[in-house]
């Protein structure tokens, strides 16, 4: 009895074993050429694809002579190209060529040179390769007796149209975003960057996936060490697919567990083209609207591109409110918890006895009414951004009826806790990167959790953990927080202001690019130039005295000095 | 590997400055003013000129060897077994530096803000934040100086400035003091609170341009020394040298007797003693870190990071040692003064050594720069 069960599991098992992976067995077929034999041909493409049902085989004659095949999967591609570039034209001798006989060893040339309307059409000579070309959209021709395939590309698949990113919104600036296909999103970039020095090199990963990634560069700014980097580090990844682009930075990042993101990401082109020339590596891949950008510093998680389309005092200013958002979503709730529990002394007595009376008649010590409140923040805003755009409205107005008011006359938490987790959740939302708001977001928990704990001292020793770990930090050899710590000048200029673009006339230096020019010296020297007031009312209105060369006359065209006349 | 050369002068200059700069600051102007009455901003000044010898053979030193630290030179200088009896020296005296640092300043807290708190919970936390900074690697641990450098520096300053208001100058004089008896002690005394700079031998072999660490040495003295003379001017000024020798932590009460103006923190103990944990964190960081690396170089390991963690209850231990907050400060003030005889007399010994053997270092640093980029 166990030995018949035995001997059936046996059976099972070495079934199993006889199942072949198409992807592992056209690995031996690697370096098998064309035979030049049609049936050969087919029964070998059918082998692999001939199971599915959108694969299709079409037999004709090419010039009603010599005996072909045409194989596509329907689902990938553009039939109407299929018919008329490809088929019409196969099918008829055009008129240059009635009358020549055509033989056969020359046919594959004249189809591609004379016949074929379509400028991507190559031959392939590798049995296995003429898998691949059908699995990317490609349709491939066979013909009776010759050893190379016709592929032409026909790849027709459906995408959304260009619309205005969700993240990274801006009020002034560029309105187009990424979308899900690598042509589209690298046809948006080179839009920006008219320059032979742009570079982009397409690789694909992911066993099953085989997806296009592409590393873009501008080369002679980007540094060489840095892109080879960025290629060998996505050349090392073996993954059976890469659905996002996420997938990704995860397999390159240098420090796994840390909670800050060490690869900025965005749906801008726009702000792949300004990082690509302070000389970052940009990767993008197909079926991903985001680009990834290395290497990161923290400092670029609070800027925004409209930060440099907006005038440098507007710029520095909602720069700086985006900073103070930033630290007021760390420490604003764990402060606020020392200073009550531990010292309350601190603040003005006035408002120290307000706050008294607000708590009241909460039962819980402040540490444990803000985590509740900032909890129920966070599962509302989770809650939010998951549920359909319809109900979502309905689902803001109960959380603020809740958390607002409700919660405060029930006698839950103090209306002074609410206003600080509002003003924390406020700030949270400023800051133009999600996944550095996120890092800072959970950080907020530890804070003060040591608030309740040890109170000012408690924050204090929770923010050196929490710098030293990002000091200790590097993005591809970058140091987290550069140009801060190490200082960088040039850099400087960039971070918690936003200087005058003429203040920056060199690119950041710790990306350590060759070509370090931004703005030239001459022009640097045209913009110190006194303005010429081309349509000062004494130049236009009155020619009386010498053009003073761009200077506006002394007496500023004052009617009562009347020392000219 | 991290490229070994990456240190400027300006960052050179912020470690010595916070790594002198720490809890020493808070009990400053009640030490020297025990001895040197109205005199104690000059014998502050004193103080800082014998620290500063210490340091500048200390410099001078590690110019003469730019790719060796105290432990290593040493060897080549008094020879092996010498030397490593006084590397243990500095090593063991810094370990307990270390000790008392964390432990005068977990006394602070519980003193000042955390009543209910255990002395160990507060002692501990200081130490364990050093220890886990002090696996990184020398680049970082610069890192870490230059970023607090304005949070020590700035709140210090916002303090003196504050309590101008309350100054009284009859305070400041006779600017030499009453008596001058003791004032030599005083100076020592002070001398000792600057013994952090030692770091600073660990720092010159990562320098970019180690001949202009003198420039680094000068001004990190400058900037360290004259800080602490505004705060003993200034609470001098504000309380008197009577007060002042019956208040434990002067600067504190100075920092409780500021308000903002406006009126947004009525006072400013509370916060001053948070921002200051930063600057305890760096001289703590800066001499644990000493011991470690100094440690490991003596027993020539690769690595100085699982150190960091075996010292930690030896140190913790040494910290609970004295019995009470007095018989800390009496052995704070013997162990500051013995230990002049390692930062400042041992350095020079060995300068005088170096002078008399012709013994030089590999001086050639531009070559060795790079070979290793």
């Amino acid at each position: 009895m166990l030995n018949q069960r035995w001997k059936k599991y046996e059976k099972k098992e070495t079934k199993k074993l006889q199942q072949t992976i198409p992807n592992v067995d056209l690995e031996k077929h690697k370096n098998d050429k064309l035979s030049g034999n049609l049936e050969d041909t087919i029964a070998f493409i059918k082998k692999y694809l001939g199971e599915n049902d959108d694969f299709y085989i079409h037999h004709f004659r090419v010039f009603g002579k010599f005996q072909a095949a045409i194989i596509f999967l329907s689902s990938l591609v553009d039939k109407r190209t299929i018919n008329l570039e490809v088929l019409k034209p196969l099918m008829y001798i055009p008129q240059h060529l009635e009358g020549k006989t055509i033989e056969q060893d020359q046919v594959n040339e004249i189809l591609l040179n004379d016949i074929l309307y379509n400028s991507q059409g190559i031959l392939e000579d590798h049995l296995a390769d003429l898998i691949d070309v059908l699995l990317f959209g490609r349709t491939v021709v066979l013909i009776e007796g010759i050893n190379e395939a016709i592929t032409i590309e026909t790849l027709q698949v459906d995408k959304r149209s260009i619309e205005q990113p969700p993240t990274d919104q801006v009020i002034r600036g560029p309105r187009d975003g990424f979308i899900e296909s690598l042509q589209t999103n690298l046809a948006l970039i080179r839009f920006r960057l008219h320059s032979p020095d742009f570079r982009v090199k397409i690789t694909t990963t992911g066993k099953e996936s085989k997806v296009k990634v592409g590393i873009c560069y501008i080369k002679g700014i980007a540094h060489p060490d840095l892109v080879k980097e960025v290629n060998d580090r996505i050349s090392a990844i073996e993954i059976d697919a890469v659905l996002d682009v996420g997938y990704l930075e995860q397999l390159i990042e240098d420090h796994h567990f840390s909670p800050f993101p060490q690869i900025a990401n965005t749906e801008r082109p726009d702000k792949v083209v300004a990082q690509m020339l302070e000389g970052r590596v940009c990767i993008l891949i197909d079926g991903s609207p985001f680009a990834l950008i290395v290497p990161a510093v923290f400092t670029q998680f609070y800027q925004s591109t409209e930060d440099y389309s907006e005038r440098f005092l507007m710029g520095t200013l909602v720069r700086i409110i985006r900073l103070v958002a930033l630290l007021f979503a760390l420490v604003f709730t764990s402060l606020y918890v020392s200073i009550i529990s531990f010292n309350p002394e601190l603040i003005p007595t006035d408002f120290a006895v307000a706050v008294a009376g607000g708590r009241a008649g909460v039962p819980f010590p402040t540490v444990i009414e803000v985590l509740i409140m900032e909890i129920s923040m966070e599962v509302l805003r989770e809650a939010t951004i998951r549920l359909p755009q319809q109900v979502g409205g309905a689902l803001s107005i109960v959380g603020v009826l809740v958390i607002g008011q409700a919660a405060v006359s029930a006698g839950f938490v103090s209306p002074i806790t609410v206003v600080v987790i509002a003003l924390t959740t406020i700030g949270s939302f400023a800051t133009p990167a999600y996944n550095a708001a996120i890092a800072l977001r959970m950080l907020r928990f530890p804070l003060v959790i040591l608030a309740g704990i040890f109170g000012l001292y408690g924050v204090m020793v929770g923010l050196i953990l929490i710098i030293n770990h990002m000091l200790s930090l590097k993005s591809f050899g970058v140091p987290y927080m550069a140009p801060i710590v190490p200082g960088n000048f040039e850099g400087m200029k960039d971070t918690l202001i936003r200087a005058p673009l003429w203040w920056m006339p060199k690119r950041p230096s710790f990306f350590h690019s060759d070509n370090k020019t931004r703005l030239s010296k001459d022009s640097l020297s045209k913009i110190k130039e006194p303005p010429s007031n081309t349509l000062d009312p004494m130049k236009v209105g009155n020619e009386r005295w010498d053009d003073t060369d761009g200077i506006s006359s002394t007496n500023n065209s004052d009617p009562s000095d009347d020392r000219h006349i | 590997m991290e490229y070994p050369r990456q240190i400027t002068v300006i960052q050179a200059t912020i470690v010595i400055f916070s790594s002198v700069i720490g809890v020493g600051v808070l009990a400053l102007p009640h030490i020297v003013v025990t001895m040197g009455d109205t005199g104690s901003p000059f014998v502050t000044f004193l103080g800082m000129c014998i620290a500063f010898i210490g340091l500048a053979f200390l410099t001078l030193l590690g110019m003469r060897f730019p790719n060796d630290s105290i432990v290593h030179y040493s060897e080549k200088l008094i020879g092996k077994w010498l030397a490593s009896i006084g590397s243990i020296t500095i090593i063991s005296f810094y370990a307990i530096l270390t000790a008392l640092t964390s432990r005068e300043f977990g006394e602070v807290v519980i003193t000042a803000v955390l009543r209910e708190t255990p002395l160990e919970v507060t002692v501990i936390v200081m130490l364990l934040i050093a220890s886990l900074a002090s696996r990184n690697g020398i680049t970082v641990f610069t890192y870490i100086h230059h970023f607090y450098f304005p949070f020590i520096l700035f709140p210090a300053l916002l303090i003196v400035v504050l309590s101008l208001k309350n100054a009284n100058i009859l305070y400041l004089q006779p600017i030499f003091g009453n008596t001058q008896e003791n004032m030599l002690q005083g100076t020592l005394t002070v001398a000792a609170l600057f013994q952090g700079y030692f770091i600073f031998t660990l720092v010159i072999p990562h320098m970019r341009r180690p001949e202009r660490a003198m420039i680094a040495s000068i001004f990190g003295t400058l900037l360290s020394g004259g800080l602490y003379i505004l705060i003993v001017i200034a609470s001098l000024s504000v309380f008197g040298p009577e007060e002042l020798k019956v208040l434990l932590w002067p600067t504190l009460e100075l920092a409780k007797m500021t308000s903002l103006p406006g009126q947004i923190l009525e006072r400013l103990d509370a916060a001053f003693l948070a921002i200051w944990v930063t600057a305890v964190f760096t001289t703590l960081l800066s001499t644990y870190t000493l011991t470690i690396h100094l440690l490991s170089k003596l027993f020539r390991l690769r690595d100085h990071k699982m150190l960091s963690f075996f010292l930690l209850p030896l140190v913790f231990v040494l910290a609970m040692l004295p019995k009470n907050i007095l018989h800390m400060y009496e052995v704070i003030e013997i162990v500051g003064r013995l230990g002049l005889l390692i930062t400042v007399v041992y350095p020079l010994l060995l300068f005088v050594i170096a002078l008399v053997r012709k013994k030089r270092g590999d001086v050639n640093v531009k070559k060795n720069k790079e070979q290793t980029s």
